[in-house]
């Protein structure tokens, strides 16, 4: 499985760590109280399709990538730097 | 009396270790001198090679790849023995610059273009093209990080963990012996 890094290329996905839904940029903020944290820590969407992930370049340029990637045929469909997507919707 | 202190190499020699292969020769570098840079603020870079990502840049004898974002690494032939952090910093107002010489061990390949070409096909996972002359790349090779740096077309340089020297020089000489001599050998069968 090959991953697009938006600045190094095409890098094989055992250069890279795992973490999760990439919902996990969307921090609820201090003050939203505990049902807000408590979606935000345990509950996560678990589609059969298109899902955005955050992967970890841990063997490459240590960056944080969002990655779309169908979980029924493993094609990835595009990733970009966490960083540039941070604030946006994840 | 108290024995001298002798200098050794990251792979246990007084003098760095050289071994040929057919077209290509494996030495090691002890005097490579190594320094991270980082600006203390995003944008406020000094004037030295700061190459992009997948690059490899030369100016003056220092040259540099991006490690991560907004950090790189200098290095220098034959300057392993002066405090190269120091020279660095004082080019480098603003910047942190970080001593890195003796955290890596390096190991060049040198000889003929077309067999070094060969060996990355099968030395490390990447598109060869990413590692043409003047590219840079961090990768996993027998599962340790490393810096591969291509400076020119018959010229290779692997950086690996010091303490893992001698698992490097292992690996690369086993792929250079395979994709080189083995198989050239099986070619003449």
């Amino acid at each position: 499985m090959l991953i697009p890094h938006p600045l190094l290329g095409l890098r094989d996905a055992a250069e890279f760590t795992y973490l999760g839904d990439a919902a996990l940029l969307n921090r609820p903020d201090p003050g939203a109280g505990e049902a807000a944290f408590c979606d935000y820590v345990y509950l996560r969407d678990n589609p059969a399709g298109v899902h955005r992930e955050l992967w970890y370049h841990e063997q490459g340029d240590r960056s944080w990538l969002v990655v779309t990637r169908n979980t029924l045929t493993h094609e990835i469909l595009g990733a970009e730097l966490a960083r540039d997507v941070k604030g946006g919707a994840a | 009396m108290a024995e001298p202190l002798i200098p050794v190499t990251a792979l246990g020699g007084t003098a760095p270790k050289v071994q040929g292969f057919g077209p290509l020769t494996l030495s090691e570098r002890p005097d490579v001198a190594l320094a991270s840079l980082a600006p203390l603020r995003a944008g406020q870079l000094p004037d030295l090679p700061l190459p992009g990502p997948k690059d490899l840049a030369e100016a003056g004898g220092l040259w540099s790849f991006r490690t991560t974002a907004e950090a790189w690494m200098i290095l220098a032939e034959g300057r392993a023995e002066e405090d190269f952090a120091a020279r660095i910093a004082a080019l480098a107002p603003g910047c942190a610059v970080t001593e890195q010489t003796d955290g890596w061990a390096m190991i060049e390949v040198t000889g003929e273009a077309a067999a070094l070409e060969r060996l990355l096909e099968k030395l490390v996972n990447l598109d060869p093209a990413l590692l043409a002359p003047g590219h840079a790349a961090r990768t996993a090779l027998h599962h340790m990080g490393c810096f591969v740096l291509r400076p020119g077309a018959g010229q290779l340089w692997l950086l690996g963990m010091r303490s893992s020297a001698g698992s490097l020089w292992h690996a690369v000489a086993q792929a250079v012996q395979f994709q080189v001599v083995t198989l050239a050998e099986r070619a003449q069968d």
